[in-house]
């Protein structure tokens, strides 16, 4: 839509992001850098305590620490489970690949609180696990594997596979495959493929399912605390736990402490996968 | 054959095994939570119990008696309808203005509007709680304008996505024939984009349905959405089966809708679109 008038498009969708999603998050950032106030939602004094008493408080770097611990944790499981899956899935015939990825597709629709209920029940003391041992005389007392830190990881790394599987699939089923074959003709084994050709020429989807998986398990409060409990906090908790108790500036601060983290994290991640270098590749 | 070529066959061979055994692996990871939550939601008994020792509809019944499942349900739906038919509308203008434009301003136009996707939602949320709270905002509006930003990406995406594959020479027709840009754009390009405004509405109710951190933030005492009030009940008042089936209730709507995007748009417009 091309004329005089077509700015009229653009303006209702341009003036809702602006005024809800730009001009909230400035003036959170706004209120990040303001003292505390007992009476209002923040004080007139501008400081950069909020942010310091954060990164010189060794508990917050402890739980930072540990949200990176689990978001690697994570990445790495579903890199290494994703990224075969997703290789048997590209070479499905058009037929099947479609179904396998409708498979993966609609556990995302279902709302997280749901899938992180399911492992609850799966790991709680009568979940399945447990009575199962029990029935099976495995175990004399129940085990503890909820509220952990590595249930934690299990539920949101199972959540956020089917982002990593379907964008690497979509990568592969893209791929040339007279690459490989071109590969193989000229004598390199099919490990020596795969770490040659197949590999970096699949690194768009690598990268694309890395961001979505990294940048979902910062927010993912509610399987973090579902699953982990009061003792495996991350730092999406103090987010939510500054709020609850009406510290805005401090709950401000560790929100943009949150969002320093993914960025940093997205440039690393674009700066070791290179995405850009292989032609052709979408965004 | 050479010693080489037998360890490379083997090692095609492991390769094969490792591929297979990763996807049972994956598929049940992902798979069995969810049915277990709906096989749950048909147990008779009081607490959960797997497998369950019969099968009852009683904690539907219990889902649809209690009030505040009910509210929680039927705010859902509502909040899911608006916010579904708002952000489209809103992603579709957008789609429409940049499917033909480039440069940096357009570029910079759009990934605003595909900034929420990957934004944390949490930041969202509790940026738009303080500024509801600066500007008292009443709380179903300010709950519909969050789902709108979250939704909103999916219906410019897949609009965009048709608006760039229509042959330009079609709206030239319609402004030859005498068109203006008012009557091109809802006669000839809104009919031909139809199926991607179509899926990007059916995603972004899927979205607001589902939607939990903004809305974490911005619910309030007796205006709760279902996942909330399902992950206030789970924190608060132990896994009782009502949240099996207030689960199960979930699970189905999306089935019901992803049957409606299949007979609309076809499913494979959805493997692609992600």
């Amino acid at each position: 839509m091309k004329g005089r008038f077509s700015w009229l498009l653009v303006a209702p969708p341009l003036a809702t992001a602006l005024v809800f999603f730009v001009a909230p998050v400035a003036y959170l950032f706004w209120v990040s850098l303001h003292t505390p106030s007992a009476s209002e939602l923040y004080g007139k004094a501008l400081t950069i305590a909020n942010y310091a008493n954060v990164l010189g408080d060794s508990f917050y770097l402890a739980i930072i620490r540990r949200t990176l611990g689990v978001a690697a944790a994570i990445l790495a499981l579903c890199l290494l489970i994703g990224y075969p899956v997703a290789y048997v899935i590209a070479r499905l015939s058009p037929r099947c690949r479609m179904i396998a990825l409708l498979a993966l597709l609609f556990p995302l629709m279902v709302s997280n609180v749901v899938r992180a209920y399911g492992w609850v029940a799966l790991l709680g003391r009568q979940g399945v696990i447990n009575n199962s041992l029990r029935d099976l005389r495995l175990a004399d007392a129940p085990l503890d594997l909820l509220y952990t830190t590595p249930a934690v990881v299990v539920a949101l790394m199972t959540i956020l596979l089917p982002y990593m599987t379907i964008s690497i699939a979509n990568s592969l089923t893209a791929l040339d495959r007279r690459y490989e074959e071109a590969a193989q003709a000229l004598g390199a084994s099919p490990w020596r493929t795969f770490v040659h050709v197949t590999l970096p020429l699949s690194t768009p989807g690598v990268a694309s399912g890395m961001l979505l998986v990294f940048l979902l398990t910062l927010s993912a409060y509610v399987t973090i605390t579902l699953l982990g409990g009061p003792r495996s906090k991350l730092l999406v908790s103090l987010v939510y736990d500054g709020v609850g108790a009406f510290q805005w500036p401090h709950a401000a601060a560790l929100a943009f402490i949150l969002l320093a983290i993914a960025l940093a994290v997205t440039g690393i991640i674009l700066a070791i996968l290179r995405p850009g270098r292989v032609q052709g590749a979408r965004r | 054959m050479t010693r080489d070529a037998r360890s490379s066959d083997a090692g095609a061979r492991i390769g094969r095994v490792v591929r297979i055994l990763a996807t049972i692996v994956a598929f049940a990871l992902v798979i069995v939570p969810i049915a277990i939550v709906i096989v749950a939601a048909f147990s008779p008994s009081d607490y959960f119990q797997f497998p369950p020792p019969g099968f009852s509809m009683r904690w539907f019944v219990e889902f649809f008696r209690l009030e505040t499942m009910r509210n929680a349900f039927a705010l859902s739906i509502e909040l899911a309808l608006a916010a579904a038919t708002l952000s489209t509308l809103l992603g579709t203008l957008g789609a429409l203005y940049l499917a033909r434009r480039r440069g940096p301003a357009s570029a910079l136009l759009q990934s605003l509007f595909l900034a929420p996707l990957v934004f944390p939602t949490i930041i969202l949320g509790v940026a738009l709680l303080l500024m509801y709270k600066t500007l008292g905002m009443p709380i179903f509006p300010g709950l519909l304008l969050a789902h709108c930003i979250v939704g909103m990406p999916y219906g410019f995406r897949t609009v965009l996505a048709s608006a760039q594959s229509l042959d330009p020479a079609l709206e030239e027709a319609g402004q030859s024939l005498g068109a203006g840009p008012l009557s091109t754009l809802l006669l000839v390009t809104l009919p031909l984009v139809w199926p991607g405004v179509l899926a990007g509405w059916l995603f972004a109710f899927i979205v607001s349905f589902g939607e939990l951190n903004t809305a974490l933030f911005l619910t309030g005492p007796g205006m709760t959405t279902l996942p909330i009030e399902i992950f206030s009940y789970l924190q608060f008042e132990g896994s009782q089966l009502v949240i099996a089936a207030a689960s199960t209730v979930q699970i189905a709507l999306i089935i019901v809708l992803v049957a409606a995007i299949e007979r609309v748009v076809g499913v494979a417009r959805l493997t692609r679109a992600r």
